[in-house]
């Protein structure tokens, strides 16, 4: 540290020569440091962390911070330390010290405002060489369009001495091909057409036949989906349905099929609410944004801020990383909490990310805007139609005897004693359950009580009921004539029972009411009775899982029970009450999963006359005015609703992004406001002030990665193409093109694909042409060239085509395509091939029921987050929290167990067994149809042997199942 | 090791794979479960495997206790606490919980007495492992990051509270390999009443390849150990020799397959994962039959109590998997939040602690106290870390009767293989709100794990997405002050 007495002494002695001439720092000090510092403060040894030998660092210093503030002498550490006497602390450490002279100029230097003019090596020394990687730079265009794939991969081969592998025969290229553009087996006819065509274009037939199928894009959204880590629940503790996320997967695969510019389908996915907000397409689009996993607990049932805040960042965090790693292969994520350890990007970039995001949410939403308003103004107007018609029969058949009406304005029953209060109360700790507590001071009303339905309950004195749900017995504020404590809404279908001309009875679970029917017969003058009104719930939508019963009792009757309703259930009640009753008693109940959120209410509870007396025109009248009732309550239940999707869905604020330092939402720093990153430099890295509107934030984000200078986003895709094609890509870290990440082994042959999709449009099926239809793609897996797994045993060069094992996926469609029970009925919601408990945190169990429904494509498949599904799992089936770019491929005991055993694989056997058994005469032609079924060839001698001896002794099922589960059934040549 | 092999047929195989399948485990284990499990799953991303200096511990027994144990009723003694009964814990009402404001002051609902010769206070919920507490080593200040169950879970077993990442089981198999050629190598015992909150990605792999990902067994007698097993329902005919004839075709088919196509080696791994299939035919219903073992053992885990029998089941059957050279094992004490029943499913006590930790509690006590007991008889405990631990802990302030989520502190404890007993690792304030003395996160506990395992937990990593991930993420200190 600096001393300041010695620094004083130390420039006054030497105050003379301050009179001197500038100091030229190429001839005085750039020499002195040389000579001095640089030899433990240089490219060698880097002592400190300091360098002294460039300018770019010196001025950045060392460990200890600054070392020369210029034009500050005294308060420059590098003169201190030539200048002190301390041990430890004096510069050179060992060997002769600077001069006086010396000293004298570098403190002269300093004080002139330590002016270092830039030569070539301080030029070269201030550049990041970091900027210089290979993925940032242009993308070359000089490389001519009249190549092919093959001139690219030739040149590479041959510069190694290795030669190719000759063209795989035609079997194997229609089974390599249907897979790879289809991901299922070719059918055995169409293999024998392809084999026998003599048109020299036959595979170029092929390709085109593939590409312009709809199964094309049923297999190409299963890549893209691996990478926006789709599926279609939340995720987390509470792994809760999304069942309209499957649009955005049809989505996906409509994109595919149509060859959508790719441009367009990343700027959609990002902003398409935005760029085309009356497009239901591009509105469904952004179900990209929203595909990934979600914290229902961290985002809405915790009271605690924190824990939000969170489970915010957590969310934030999800959706910038997706976007970037999947369009641009950039770990944006690793600047979370620091600057990015291996590429140049700073913390403060990747919270500008996070701006570019802060005012969406992930949600359902409606996609047409018009659909949308038409059914909001239809249900309206049936709803509105229908109070008016209830309201009509309400006052034909009489008006009737208002049960809330029993207690005075705004007040409640006090469940604990039985007293009027106009006080809220809430939770309940100190009840006594199924105890009859006596209510004196309301005129109609007998009795309260709280059941658990355990312990016998009792409605009035002497009057046990039985079929009261079990329950926990607790309960929440008084039995009231007002809304609830808590209660978040009082409409009903429509209706606001807290409004004009309604009246509202709150019963939260658990708590019974009894009426005292003689003591209301005398008040109203009304002998035989109906009971009338609608119950529902006043809870939260967010709670609309939790479930409540409602009971109606007259004396020990039980006249109607609705159990485990939901939150977004009612039930219309009618209930005859005979003269001589002497109870009425409604019972709520919180459907076996405790009482949060039951707050159940009656709107309109009434007390009618049971027979009403009524004049002819009357009668008519009041029978027209039920008879529309029920239709429109038929036309309101019938009302579809329209159409939506699980995607971004933009918020009234878009808060101010901070960074967080270290991460830690609790501690934050500078305002960010929407940016990229500098680092590709294609276009400004700001998007825009923080004044920028949310949607403007994303479209300008869109335009920013497709803009057809980004030296990465047409690279990332083409290499995702050829690595679905080759097994593995040009580059081989599909999501990583940083400094941490492969570099491409054909780097010209990238580039020259990347100038392919843009002359082709950004259209994806012409790039595949390109590459399937290559001498490289067409050769043969087998190894030709002795000495080619010693130079290349990772077979970067392509001295032959890589076998490759199929993926879950292909493998269970390729089972139903060969058993004949594969469905190809395209698109909607998902299959669920699992049994649905509905619970706190639902169960998913599933199972291999027989219906054709679950013989569908995987793509289709209803995918849970917290329960993946076994067999697929064993198969390498990613966990859809992870983004996957690559599938990792395992080999395991427990795969065969699933293939032989689990019990969809034996079905398919079966089923196999049967169509082979129909589709053939003999025995040997039932063994030669299989294997042309299952392996697109037909048996050689020694196999049709040994399936004939198979089937003699354990039949065709022995047989079919041996197969599905051969290596031969598995793997792709 | 000579087992027949299952089809009873002579092998037509011979190479190296054979001569590995007759040594068996050992080496020849670990070599062969290198061959069949990992040679083929994308390579080059991986480093560090292997030992990495003289390991204390071959095999690992972890109990987890979902829901959030409340540490101030059990391992954390807290007079202070007991002294503020009833008092304010919150005099500004500031603080919000994960569920609801704080309530005053409760002290532990168990009496808290001292134990062993080491003298370490432990309550009276646990009557048998206090009388094993020169056993346990108790790390006391324990935090998470999240106070939310899922997030919580995740971050326990992976040390991230966002799923995806692979599981402290599936990482030390992926550095260690397995021990056995005949069972898995990370094994999970869920609890008969269902998974934990956040599911089987609690054991998951995540980017690590699949067959590091924990298998589960199935706790319930009545089922096959492991899903898949044999064929099912009315395929039920095709177990035993029917199957042979089938398995002999496959491999004649595999055989004339791969030998054409010498340059793809996974053909040969993928019959030899056939065979191993075959043997777990064998092993695991071997492993998991008890009718083997004495009535004294049987009293020992209280098989046939209604209540407590199920986890003492879970906890023998660990005991049996390390015996037979499973590497990890993982025991689920407890299941999700699947409604409101008589009693919570898990530990998380939200409205009568002691209700449901009094039910839990003696579920705990007496199938980790015969774990102990069983492990040590055995002579296993010196080579087996085992560990207990939760999410998180709980409030000291009330929740009417229950306490709240707490991620400032909580108790873990371990023992066996390389711990030294009785010894204890950290503190929380006078009210065990919070870790005040040498604050630890799970990074500690799974860098001390590791390290007992001969695992450097800087040193086992695995490439995704642009960094060479860690268990231990960028944290992590071994915790020496708890090791012998």
């Amino acid at each position: 540290m600096p001393r300041p007495a010695t620094l004083a002494f130390s420039v006054l002695a030497f105050a003379p020569a301050l009179l001197g001439a500038t100091v030229d720092f190429d001839r005085e000090i750039r020499p002195l440091l040389r000579e001095k510092c640089v030899e433990c403060h240089g490219p060698k040894k880097n002592k400190g962390s300091l360098r002294l030998d460039a300018k770019v660092h010196l001025f950045k210093g060392g460990e200890s911070g600054p070392v020369v503030v210029a034009g500050l002498p005294a308060q420059s550490p590098l003169l201190e330390r030539v200048t002190t006497e301390e041990e430890d602390q004096k510069m050179p450490p060992k060997g002769e010290r600077l001069s006086a002279e010396q000293v004298q100029k570098i403190q002269q230097w300093i004080a002139e405002g330590a002016v270092w003019p830039e030569n070539d090596a301080d030029r070269a020394a201030a550049r990041d060489p970091r900027l210089d990687h290979w993925s940032v730079q242009p993308v070359q265009t000089e490389l001519g369009a009249a190549k092919s794939v093959d001139d690219f991969v030739e040149a590479k081969r041959i510069s190694a001495g290795l030669t190719a592998a000759p063209e795989a025969d035609r079997r194997t290229l229609i089974r390599r091909l249907s897979f790879d553009l289809h991901g299922l087996p070719p059918s055995p006819e169409q293999v024998e057409r392809f084999v026998q065509d003599p048109d020299p274009r036959a595979y170029e037939n092929l390709v085109d036949q593939l590409l312009a199928s709809p199964r094309y894009g049923e297999r190409w959204a299963r890549h893209w989906l691996d990478i926006a880590h789709y599926a279609d629940t939340h995720g987390f503790e509470r792994d809760q349905l999304r069942p309209n996320a499957w649009r955005y997967r049809d989505y996906v695969i409509a994109a595919f099929n149509a060859d959508k510019p790719y441009d367009q389908f990343v700027r959609e996915q990002i902003a398409g609410d935005v760029l085309a907000p009356g497009d239901p397409q591009s509105v469904t689009a952004t179900g990209f944004l929203a595909a990934g996993p979600w914290d229902f607990v961290g985002h809405v049932e915790t009271k605690s801020d924190v824990l939000k805040r969170a489970a915010r960042a957590g969310d934030l965090d999800d959706m910038v990383t997706q976007v970037m790693t999947s369009t641009m292969a950039v770990t944006m994520n690793c600047a979370r909490c620091h600057d990015h350890k291996l590429d140049p990007i700073t913390q403060q970039e990747y919270y500008g990310l996070w701006a570019v995001f802060s005012g969406v949410k992930r949600s359902d939403r409606n996609i047409d805007a018009a659909a949308e308003g038409l059914y909001n103004s239809e249900k309206a107007r049936l709803t509105k139609q229908l109070g008016v018609l209830r309201a009509e029969i309400a006052r034909l058949s009489g008006h009737g005897f208002e049960l809330a009406s029993l207690l005075p304005p705004d007040s409640g029953i006090d469940r604990r004693n039985g007293t009027v209060t106009k006080e809220k109360q809430g939770y309940y700790r100190d009840l006594r359950t199924n105890y009859l507590q006596k209510v004196d001071k309301v005129p109609g009303v007998l009795a309260v009580f709280v059941p658990d339905g355990k312990s016998p309950v009792f409605v009035a004195d002497k009057t046990p009921v039985k079929g009261v749900p079990e329950s926990s017995g607790h309960a929440w504020d008084t039995i009231a004539n007002r809304p609830l404590n808590a209660q978040r809404g009082t409409q009903l279908n429509g209706a606001d029972y807290a409004g004009k001309g309604h009246s509202l009875l709150g019963l939260h679970a658990n708590g019974g009411i009894t009426f005292d029917l003689p003591a209301i017969q005398e008040r109203s003058g009304l002998r035989a009775m109906r009971l009338t009104g609608v119950v529902g719930f006043g809870a939260a939508e967010a709670a609309a899982g939790t479930r409540a019963d409602f009971s109606v009792y007259v004396d020990a009757e039980l006249k109607f029970q609705r159990t485990r309703m939901r939150k977004d259930e009612t039930a219309v009640l009618d209930v005859q009450i005979p003269a001589e009753a002497k109870t009425l008693t409604l019972v709520a109940t919180d459907g076996g999963d405790g009482i949060g959120s039951d707050l159940l209410f009656l709107g309109d509870p009434k007390l009618q006359p049971a027979d009403p007396v009524l004049t002819g025109v009357d009668e008519v009248r009041l029978k027209a005015a039920r008879d529309e009732a029920r239709a429109t309550e038929a036309a309101l239940a019938q009302l579809a609703e329209p159409a939506r999707v699980y995607a971004a869905v933009p918020q009234a604020e878009t808060p101010v992004i901070r960074v967080n330092r270290r991460g830690n939402p609790e501690d934050t720093g500078v305002e960010v406001t929407p940016s990229a990153f500098a680092w590709a430099k294609h276009a400004p890295a700001a998007l825009g002030g923080n004044d920028l509107p949310e949607g403007q934030r994303r479209k300008v984000l869109a335009d920013w990665i497709v803009h057809p200078k980004n030296p990465l986003t047409r690279r990332v895709i083409v290499n995702r193409l050829w690595h679905h094609h080759f097994g593995q890509g040009i580059v081989t870290t599909p999501s990583d093109f940083g400094l941490g990440g492969d570099r491409p082994s054909h780097p010209e042959l990238l580039d020259w694909l990347a100038g392919e999709l843009l002359r082709n449009g950004w259209r994806l099926k012409p790039v595949h042409r390109l590459i399937v239809t290559s001498a490289a793609y067409r050769q043969s897996s087998q190894r030709m060239d002795p000495k080619a797994e010693n130079v290349d045993s990772g077979n970067r060069l392509l001295w032959r085509q890589n076998p490759r094992r199929l993926d879950a996926e292909s493998l269970r469609d390729a089972v139903l395509a060969t058993s004949g029970k594969l469905d190809l009925t395209p698109g909607g919601p998902g299959f669920k091939d699992f049994d649905y408990t509905e619970a706190y945190a639902p169960i998913y169990r599933y199972v291999a029921h027989e219906k054709p429904e679950l013989w569908r494509r995987s793509i289709y498949r209803f995918i849970v987050r917290t329960t993946p599904h076994r067999f697929m799992s064993a198969l390498d089936c990613p966990d859809p929290a992870n983004l996957t770019p690559a599938r990792i491929r395992t080999t395991t005991a427990i795969q065969a167990l699933a293939l032989s055993n689990n019990e969809f694989m034996l079905r398919q056997a079966r089923h196999l067994a049967t169509r082979v058994e129909n589709e053939s005469a003999a025995r040997s032609e039932a063994i030669r149809r299989a294997f042309a079924l299952a392996f697109q060839r037909p048996p050689t001698e020694p196999e049709q042997r040994a399936a004939e001896t198979l089937l003699s002794e354990q039949g065709l099922f022995a047989l079919c199942r041996a197969l599905l589960n051969a290596n031969e059934f598995c793997y792709l040549d | 090791m000579n087992t027949p092999y299952p089809c009873q047929r002579q092998r037509r195989l011979v190479g190296r794979r054979d001569f590995l399948w007759e040594l068996g485990g050992g080496l020849g284990g670990v070599a062969l479960s290198a061959l069949l499990q990992e040679a083929h799953a994308d390579s080059g991303q991986g480093s560090g495997k292997g030992l990495h200096h003289a390991p204390k511990a071959k095999a690992v027994i972890q109990i987890f206790c979902p829901g959030g144990l409340s540490h101030v009723d059990t391992w954390d003694y807290k007079p202070e606490l007991s002294r503020r009964q009833g008092k304010p814990f919150d005099p500004d009402g500031k603080v919000q919980f994960f569920a609801s404001k704080p309530g005053n002051c409760q002290g532990s609902y168990w009496p808290f007495r001292q134990h062993g010769t080491c003298g370490r206070w432990i309550s009276d919920l646990f009557p048998k492992l206090a009388g094993r507490v020169d056993d346990m080593a108790f790390i006391h200040s324990m935090q998470s990051k999240s106070a939310l169950h899922g997030p919580a879970m995740f971050m326990a077993n992976s040390g991230f509270i966002l799923p995806g990442f692979p599981s402290m089981g599936a990482w030390v198999t992926y550095g260690l390999g397995s021990e056995t050629a005949d069972l898995p190598a990370f094994v999970v015992l869920p609890d008969p009443r269902g998974l934990p909150p956040g599911g089987v990605i609690n054991w998951g792999s995540g980017f690590l390849p699949a067959i590091h990902q924990g298998t589960t067994l199935n706790t319930d007698p009545a089922q096959p150990p492991i899903d898949d097993l044999f064929p099912e329902k009315d395929f039920a005919h095709l177990r035993g020799p029917a199957e042979l004839a089938g398995r002999d075709f496959l491999n004649t088919l595999n055989r004339a397959h791969a030998e054409t196509r010498a340059a793809n080696s996974e053909l040969e791994a993928r019959i030899g994962a056939y065979e191993l299939a075959a043997r777990l035919q064998l092993s695991a219903p071997e492993a998991t039959d008890l009718r083997g073992e004495s009535e004294a053992t049987r009293k020992l885990y209280q098989l046939e109590h209604e209540d407590i029998g199920p986890f003492g089941r879970q906890c023998l059957l660990a005991r049996r998997l390390v015996e037979r050279g499973v590497r990890f094992v993982q025991i689920y004490c407890g299941a999700e939040n699947t409604g409101a029943k008589k009693i919570r499913p898990n530990w998380d006590s939200h409205e009568d602690l002691v209700r449901d930790h009094g039910y839990w509690g003696a579920i705990l006590d007496s199938g980790a106290g015969a774990l102990l007991e069983d492990l040590k008889a055995r002579g296993l405990l010196d080579s087996t870390l085992v560990i207990c631990t939760s999410e998180f802990g709980r409030q000291p302030a009330a929740q009417g009767k229950g306490r709240d989520h707490n991620s400032g502190a909580f108790t873990a404890w371990l023992a066996g293989g390389g711990i030294r007993g009785g010894t204890a690792y950290g503190s929380t304030d006078d009210l065990g709100a919070k870790a005040v003395e040498k604050p630890a996160y799970c990074y500690d506990l799974h860098a001390t794990a590791l390290h007992l395992l001969g695992i450097d937990h800087e040193k086992l990593t695995f490439y995704n997405s642009g960094i060479r991930r860690r268990l231990t993420d960028v944290h992590g200190h071994v915790i020496q002050e708890l090791l012998a």
